[in-house]
C-alpha cells in the first residue's frame, strides 16, 4: 500500500501507562482515504485512547502514527491546532458552548482559526443545512435534543472541511431514532469523500453499516472485518 | 490575518465580562479589596514613617550659657558649634527671647507668671539650640560639644537627651522591622488572593479552553483574550480604588492634622504626589498576579 492510498497508519502502537495498564499494545491499522472504519470493543479496551491518540492529545509511548502523509508520533505543542484542523471530532458528550447558539458555537470553530467573516458567513450555512439544523441554527443547545446538539457538533467538525471524522460513541447519549439519524449524516459525509472513523460500541449501529469492522480487545486489534459485524 | 484574531480576542475577551458579569464584578471587587488592603499598609507606613521624622526634627540639645556671658563671646562660641561636623544648625535664644517664650507657654496658668514677676528679674540663662546633621551620629555631637572648652557654658548635661534619643531609635527600628514582616505578609496574602480569584474564574472557564482546544484553536488564542480579561480587571479594579481612595483620605486628612497636630503629615498631598507611581505599581503588580494566574489555569486547563 503506498502512502498516497493510506490516511490513518499505525505502526507497532503502544501506549502503556504503567506496567501494569496497557491501553494499547502493538496496534497495527490502516486505513485508507474515504474509508468508513468502525472499531468496537467493550469499555476500557483501548478505543478512546486510540482517538486520543489521533488527535494528539496523547502520545504513545511505541510506535509511529501517521496521519494524512504527516507523522505525528511526536507532534509538539505547536503543530496540534494544525492537526486538529484537519481532523474533524465528534464525542458522546457533545462539547458544546451552552452560552452560544448552534450557528456561533459553529461559526467558533472557524473564529478561533482566524478564517475571515465572509468565509464564515459561507461555510457555516452550508454545513448546518448538510446536518439538518438550517431552521434550529439560532437556538441555543439547551434548547435543541441530544441529536440535535450531536449534529450541530458533527456541523462543527466539518466546517474545517477535514480529511478525517472521528466520531467517538456519538451515539451513546441518544435514543435508537437520533442514533440512526446521526449514523445516516456520517454515511453522507463519508460519501463526499471524508474518511470516518466511528468508535462505538453500539452493536445495531455497526451490524446496520456493513462497513469495516475493526474489534480491539485488551489493547490489542482482535479482529478486522472489510465487511463485518459487532463480534465481542 | 493577526489583526482579524487580535480583534477577536478583545471582542471574546469583553463578551465573556459582560456574559459572566456577576464573577467579572467578584474579581473586581476582590482585587479592590485586596488594592485596599494594600493601600491601607502603605498609609500606616507613610504617617508612622512622617511622625517618626517629625519627632526626630523635633530632637535638638540645648547649650545653656551664663547669664552674664556677652553677646560676643556668645556669638564666637556659636560659630565654633556650627563649624562641628555633627551639627546641622545652631540657633542662638537670648535671655529675652528664653522669657517670651516661657511667658507666652504659660500664659494660662497665673501662679507661675505671678511668681515670675515676684523674682523681678529674668531668671532664665540664654542658650544655644544646636539640630543634630544626622540623628543616627547623636552621639559623636554629644561627644564634640562635651568637649567644648568655654567659660561661658553654664551646664551641659545631655544624659536625657540621649536616652530618649536611643528609645526613638530603637522604636523605629523596631516598627521598621515589623513593618517590613507586615507588609510582606499583607502582599503575599494578597498576592494569594488575587491569584486564586483568577484562577477560579478560569476554572469556570475549562470547559469552554477544553472545546476551544479540541476545535483547533491555537494556544495564542485560547490563552490570549484571558490576559486582556486580567488586564480590564486590573484597570477596573485600580480605577475604582481611586475613586475610593481619594474622597476616603479627603474625610482622614484634617483628622490625621488635628491627631499629629505641630508636625507636618499630609496624607492626601503624600497620595497626589506619588499618584502614578502608587497606582501605577499597583496595577502593574495586579496585572501581573492576573497574566501569572491566567497562565497556570489555562496551561492547566487546555491539556486536551
Amino acid at each position: 500500500m503506498t502512502i498516497k492510498n493510506i490516511m490513518i497508519k499505525l505502526e507497532n502502537i503502544s501506549k502503556i501507562y504503567s506496567p501494569d495498564i496497557k491501553a494499547l499494545y502493538k496496534v497495527n491499522l490502516h486505513i485508507k482515504p474515504g474509508e468508513f472504519v468502525s472499531i468496537v470493543g467493550q469499555s476500557g479496551t483501548g478505543k478512546t485512547t486510540l482517538v486520543k491518540l489521533l488527535i494528539g492529545e496523547e502520545k504513545p509511548s511505541q510506535g509511529k502514527i501517521v496521519v494524512g502523509g504527516w507523522d505525528i508520533t511526536d507532534i509538539g505543542q505547536a503543530e496540534i491546532p494544525v492537526l486538529r484542523r484537519q481532523i474533524g471530532v465528534v464525542f458522546q458528550d457533545f462539547k458544546l458552548l451552552h452560552r452560544k447558539t448552534l450557528f456561533e458555537n459553529v461559526c467558533f470553530a472557524l473564529q478561533v482559526c482566524g478564517e475571515p467573516p465572509s468565509k464564515i458567513n459561507s461555510i457555516v450555512p452550508q454545513v448546518l443545512k448538510i446536518v439538518g439544523l438550517e431552521n434550529k441554527m439560532n437556538r441555543y443547545p439547551l434548547e435543541v435534543s441530544g441529536g440535535e446538539q450531536q449534529r450541530a457538533v458533527i456541523a462543527r467538525a466539518l466546517v474545517h472541511r477535514p480529511k478525517i471524522l472521528l466520531a467517538d460513541e456519538p451515539t451513546g447519549n441518544l435514543d435508537s431514532i437520533n442514533a440512526e439519524e446521526i449514523i445516516e449524516i456520517l454515511q453522507k459525509i463519508n460519501k463526499f469523500g471524508t474518511t470516518i472513523v466511528l468508535v462505538t460500541h453500539n452493536r445495531d449501529v455497526v451490524n446496520k453499516l456493513r462497513k469495516r469492522v475493526i474489534t480491539i480487545d485488551n489493547g490489542q486489534i482482535v479482529g478486522d472485518q472489510a465487511v463485518g459485524k459487532y463480534i465481542l | 490575518m493577526f489583526l482579524l484574531s487580535f480583534l477577536r480576542v478583545i471582542k471574546f475577551s469583553l463578551q465573556d465580562l459582560a456574559r459572566n458579569v456577576w464573577l467579572s464584578i467578584i474579581t473586581v471587587v476582590i482585587i479592590v479589596l485586596a488594592l485596599l488592603s494594600v493601600n491601607i499598609l502603605l498609609m500606616v507606613k507613610v504617617l508612622g514613617s512622617a511622625a517618626f521624622n517629625a519627632v526626630k526634627e523635633k530632637v535638638d540639645v540645648s547649650l545653656y550659657l551664663k547669664s552674664d556671658a556677652a553677646e560676643g563671646q556668645i556669638m564666637a562660641l556659636k560659630d565654633k558649634v556650627s563649624q562641628l561636623d555633627s551639627v546641622r544648625e545652631v540657633a542662638y535664644i537670648s535671655q529675652q527671647m528664653a522669657m517670651d517664650s516661657f511667658t507666652a507657654k504659660h500664659k494660662d496658668n497665673p501662679e507661675i507668671l505671678q511668681a515670675l514677676a515676684e523674682l523681678g528679674n529674668n531668671p532664665l540663662s540664654p542658650s544655644l539650640v544646636i539640630k543634630p546633621k544626622d540623628i543616627g551620629n547623636y552621639d559623636d555631637l554629644l561627644v564634640s560639644l562635651n568637649k567644648l572648652d568655654d567659660q561661658i557654658i553654664e551646664s551641659r548635661n545631655f544624659d536625657d537627651h540621649k536616652a530618649m534619643l536611643d528609645k526613638i531609635n530603637n522604636i523605629t527600628s523596631k516598627a521598621s522591622e515589623v513593618g517590613l514582616i507586615i507588609s510582606a505578609f499583607f502582599v503575599l496574602i494578597t498576592i494569594l488572593v488575587v491569584y486564586n480569584t483568577v484562577r477560579v474564574a478560569i476554572y469556570t472557564h475549562k470547559r469552554e479552553i477544553g472545546i476551544m482546544k479540541l476545535v483547533g484553536a491555537s494556544t495564542w488564542f485560547i490563552r490570549a483574550p484571558y490576559l486582556i480579561s486580567g488586564i480590564v480587571y486590573s484597570l477596573l479594579g485600580v480605577a475604582l480604588m481611586i475613586i475610593i481612595l481619594y474622597p476616603f483620605l479627603s474625610f482622614l486628612q484634617p483628622y490625621l492634622a488635628k491627631f499629629f497636630y505641630g508636625f507636618d503629615i499630609n496624607i492626601l498631598a503624600y497620595y497626589k504626589h506619588n499618584f502614578f507611581m502608587i497606582f501605577g505599581l499597583e496595577f502593574l503588580a495586579v496585572t501581573l498576579v492576573n497574566f501569572l494566574a491566567s497562565l497556570v489555569a489555562v496551561g492547566k486547563y487546555s491539556k486536551v
